[in-house]
């Protein structure tokens, strides 16, 4: 085939597995946190302590949300969690907090016509946004669908074939659709969660108190929740952050796609339409009307999934041709 | 000094009773120390130490959290027949079922905080230091509603117990409209419970209308049938008398809550069934099973089998009136209910998931410990709770010493 | 009368062709305003006219054949065959698989001047370098789209400058159609109970 360095990874190919890691096959779950007698000698008295350890440091503890903040108080808790990912992962982060900007509401589009499957856009957000591999987390799933229907439960995102696209079938990424009416932001009963002046849902990871009323809200499994400690390899960590965004996050709260914020606000395209290397992925400024988005909306027929629930998302797909 | 005495005597109290008495609260506290134990293990792993995991993402805590609202609810709900009813029997023994309420509410919370991830972050709940993200959240409005209904049981019977240890009069005019007040209040933990399910538009399965119904009618099931073997219990071991036409009647109520229940479970059936859409699938995933999975499909079929069983018992007169049926009846419809509305109603929410794909869910052996435990650490605070109050109200602990028979520290003749 | 039937014999076919010259005029001025405005909607888009510059990068010809004059110049006085044929002398890497029957290599390249495509109605040859121009001439939809940025890859600034990549940068424009190739590895599946693990 044409080589091109567009077809081509530059990300390491992860080894094929289909057992979960972090647990022995065969064993019942529970089995290996069962408390033996230290834990248990030691599990009265040292809870306050435990409560302590989640807490790290009483910064954290006491950190406002977000949007309370003032721009001091920014700063010095970006300082902090700077130096915090410093100790940690042994690179110069950049916690940026860059605000939105102005006339822009974001949209997304996809073409299904183009899309074959191959999950780069996948592993491009891993990467950039320091999802855990281990528990694996990944904000993007693609579903293969049947030619002739569109039904989920026919749906998989397990396939794995020697090559895609496959004969009789298309596929569909689905991800955080951003929802002007989102039904996740209307539920978080500490507003650990809203909507950006841009469109962005986002999430405060130091507000979240992890109780999952997002994740049952959300119609497009757009939410994921660290249940443990997330791992990322020190030489894949990405630097580059945003406090809202791909920050390095901690366990037991809730983290969503969040179109590369630490990108589009410096006016970078998120990483997964980047790496499609057939140019299913189409970003823009729906607020701008020659951007490629609003172009996709006036001259392409476009739906949004579930548009009967109402929760008016922001990622339209499209047939190119 | 009088309120010493009330604390030294208290304590006696406590710690004195009959061997059951110490077999019951040592029992108890040895599951509440290994409940404890097991959920700081959780805190220190994370919850990947239950067996939640993304697609279905509330489990045994959230079901056992549902079942207890529902059982708070309908042990105060006992005042109503008592007051529509004019019916003296209950009118007497009310207090009890508030003493239920309150440990069940407990209960609540403490399943609630050992779902959280964050438990340390519980202070962004609070107004005004945090963020009580009302009025659009419906958790936020739980845990004020929730939190409102403990502090009314508390007190309530608090305020009547302190004057019946006073041998003082009580203010009817003054405590009155709180207890008017808690009936309703009672109705909207449940409700406000059942929206929470209610309003998600990505969860079929309780996008229902049939849904807070049916909470209440479930509700109104098994709370009454708790507090009749309690009750029994009660009758059993302390002075307090319980008249026998006080548990029929309730377990009359029961009958018409459970026929209810049972009639709204057909309409469920018969629109999901009849349409025929997706929207069948979870019905399905819990009744027969979807796609090869259906780990749940004998616990449903076993819990309508107690359910219906229970219903017959109570709807005929002579099996109602029996005690040995009347109890069998009781275990059976609280089992049926804790597996048809604690279980049954969360899992089958999550599946299928809203991207199609079916992931069962089973609890860990840490979540089963901590359930437990959780369990154990109510029933403590029932009993030091009954402990205290039964007393009062038999006039055996009086600031002046045991007083004559059974005065009514409860709502008036 | 006789004056006034006169006048009206006149008037009438003049009215006639009065009102069919304005029906004419006004009816095709309404079309060029429809088409002006058609013009206006779509000149937000990225030109129309064949001298639009695109910022594009460099294209990606082979080294060892280029220029291609260097055989096909008039020094060496090869004379054109038209005819369709597979086995060329030379170029035998390539693999024609593009519009089938329908299409052979001087259907895009330039006879005369191999270093250019065929030329567009106006005479003016087009160069490798803006070969979504030839392309366009068969592909206007897709011409269309990726002027808008719609069809192809986006890389760089959704603010900025549009990147832009030549048809030829990913479609191999003897044997365009893509290549399946190996996706990344499926999720892992989560945590199940054995029953469910099982039965997926």
């Amino acid at each position: 085939m044409r080589e091109n360095k567009f077809t081509e990874t530059h990300f390491r190919r992860e080894k094929r597995q289909d057992s979960v890691s972090s647990r022995d096959a065969g064993k019942s779950k529970g089995d290996k946190f069962l408390p033996d007698r230290r834990t248990f000698l030691a599990g009265a008295a040292s809870l306050l302590g435990t409560i302590a350890v989640n807490s790290c440091t009483w910064q954290e503890f006491f950190q406002n949300n977000f949007r309370r903040m003032s721009k001091k108080e920014i700063e010095h808790t970006v300082q902090r969690l700077q130096a915090e990912y410093k100790k940690k992962y042994g690179k110069e982060f950049v916690v940026g907090s860059e605000a939105p900007l102005d006339a822009t509401l974001f949209g997304y589009g996809l073409d299904i016509q183009r899309c074959i499957g191959c999950r780069r856009c996948v592993y491009g957000c891993v990467e950039e946004n320091n999802l855990s591999r281990d528990p694996q987390i990944q904000y993007i799933r693609v579903l293969r669908f049947k030619d002739g229907n569109m039904d989920l439960e026919q749906s998989t995102i397990y396939y794995d074939p020697e090559e895609v696209p496959e004969k009789g079938y298309y596929y569909m990424p689905v991800q955080c659709q951003h929802c002007a009416n989102a039904p996740c932001t209307k539920v978080c009963p500490v507003q650990a969660t809203w909507t950006e002046p841009d469109g962005i849902v986002v999430v405060d990871y130091n507000w979240c108190i992890g109780c999952r009323y997002c994740m049952a809200a959300c119609p497009y499994m757009g939410r994921w929740f660290n249940f443990t400690d997330p791992t990322i390899p020190k030489d894949q960590v990405n630097p580059n952050t945003h406090y809202l965004g791909n920050r390095p996050r901690m366990r037991n709260v809730v983290e969503k796609c969040t179109f590369c914020i630490q990108r589009v606000r410096n006016g970078v395209y998120p990483k997964c339409v980047e790496v499609c290397p057939v140019g299913a992925r189409k970003f823009g400024n729906l607020l701008d009307p020659n951007s490629e988005i609003s172009i996709i909306i006036r001259t392409k027929r476009v739906f949004r999934l579930k548009e009967e629930l109402n929760t008016q998302p922001k990622f339209y797909y499209f047939f190119a041709t | 000094m009088p309120r010493s005495g009330f604390i030294v005597e208290t304590g006696r109290r406590l710690i004195t009773g009959e061997p059951i008495y110490y077999f019951w609260m040592t029992l108890l506290a040895v599951l509440a120390i290994i409940g404890i134990a097991s959920y700081v293990k959780q805190l220190q792993v994370g919850l990947i130490a239950t067996g939640m995991q993304n697609y279905v993402s509330w489990g045994l805590y959230i079901g056992n959290f549902t079942f207890l609202v529902g059982v708070a609810a309908a042990a105060v709900l006992l005042i109503i027949p008592a007051y529509v009813y004019d019916f003296g029997p209950i009118k007497e023994i009310v207090i009890v079922g508030e003493a239920l309420a309150v440990s069940a509410l407990l209960m609540c919370l403490m399943f609630v905080t050992a779902d959280l991830g964050r438990p340390d972050r519980f202070w962004h709940l609070i107004p005004g230091l945090g963020i009580l993200s009302l009025p659009r959240s419906l958790l936020a409005w739980d845990i004020v509603v929730l939190n409102g209904y403990l502090l009314l049981n508390l007190a309530i019977p608090g305020y009547l117990l302190w004057k019946a240890y006073h041998d003082r009069p009580v203010n009817m005019r003054f405590i009155l409209p709180f207890i008017l007040l808690s009936i309703p209040w009672a109705v909207s933990i449940h409700t406000v419970t059942a929206f929470i399910y209610n309003g998600l538009a990505a969860r079929p399965f309780w996008n229902a209308s049939i849904l807070a119904p049916r909470f209440l009618a479930s509700a109104f099931c098994s709370g009454p049938a708790l507090v009749i073997l309690l009750y029994q219990l009660v009758r059993n071991y302390t002075k307090f008398h319980v008249k026998d036409e006080a548990l029929f009647k309730i377990a009359e109520m029961i009958a018409i809550a459970m026929a209810i229940n049972l009639f709204l479970l057909g309409a469920e059936f018969f629109k999901e069934l009849y349409s025929d859409t997706h929207h069948l699938a979870p019905l399905q995933y819990l009744y027969k099973g979807l796609h090869g999975k259906g780990m749940f499909v004998p616990w449903i079929w076993t819990a309508l089998a107690f359910n219906v069983t229970a219903f017959v018992i109570f709807l005929i007169p002579a099996t109602r009136k029996n005690f040995a049926t009347l109890n069998l009846g009781c275990v059976l419809i609280i089992v049926g209910i804790w597996i048809e509305k604690g279980m049954g109603l969360i899992i089958p929410g999550f599946i299928p998931a809203p991207l199609g794909e079916v992931w069962e869910y089973v609890p860990t052996t840490v979540e089963i410990l901590v359930s437990m435990g959780i369990w154990s650490i109510g029933l403590l605070i029932l009993t030091v709770i009954l402990k205290i109050i039964l007393p009062i109200e038999t006039g055996e602990f009086r600031k002046e010493g045991p007083g004559q028979g059974q005065v009514h520290a409860g709502l008036g003749p | 009368m006789k004056g006034t039937i006169g006048i009206l014999r006149l008037f009438f076919p003049a009215l006639v062709l009065s009102l069919i010259a304005m029906f004419f005029a006004w009816g095709t001025g309404l079309t060029r305003a429809q088409s002006q405005e058609q013009l206006d909607t779509t000149s937000e888009e990225v030109g129309r006219r064949s001298d639009q510059e695109f910022p594009v990068p460099l294209t990606p010809l082979p080294k060892t054949i280029t220029p291609c004059r260097a055989c096909h110049g008039p020094e060496k006085d090869f004379p054109v065959n038209f005819k369709r044929r597979e086995d060329l002398l030379v170029h035998k890497d390539i693999k024609l698989n593009h519009g089938g029957a329908r299409v052979w290599c001087l259907d895009c390249h330039d006879p005369e001047n191999r270093d250019y495509l065929l030329p567009l109605s106006d005479g003016k040859l087009i160069p490798f370098n803006k070969t979504y121009l030839l392309c366009g001439k068969c592909h206007g939809t897709k011409y269309r789209d990726w002027r808008n940025g719609v069809h192809g890859r986006r890389t760089g600034h959704w603010n900025g400058v549009k990147s832009y990549y030549l048809c030829i940068n990913c479609h191999d424009p003897h044997s365009p159609r893509f290549k399946a190739i190996e996706p990344m590895p499926p999720p892992r599946k989560p945590w199940a109970p054995k029953e469910t693990r099982a039965a997926h």
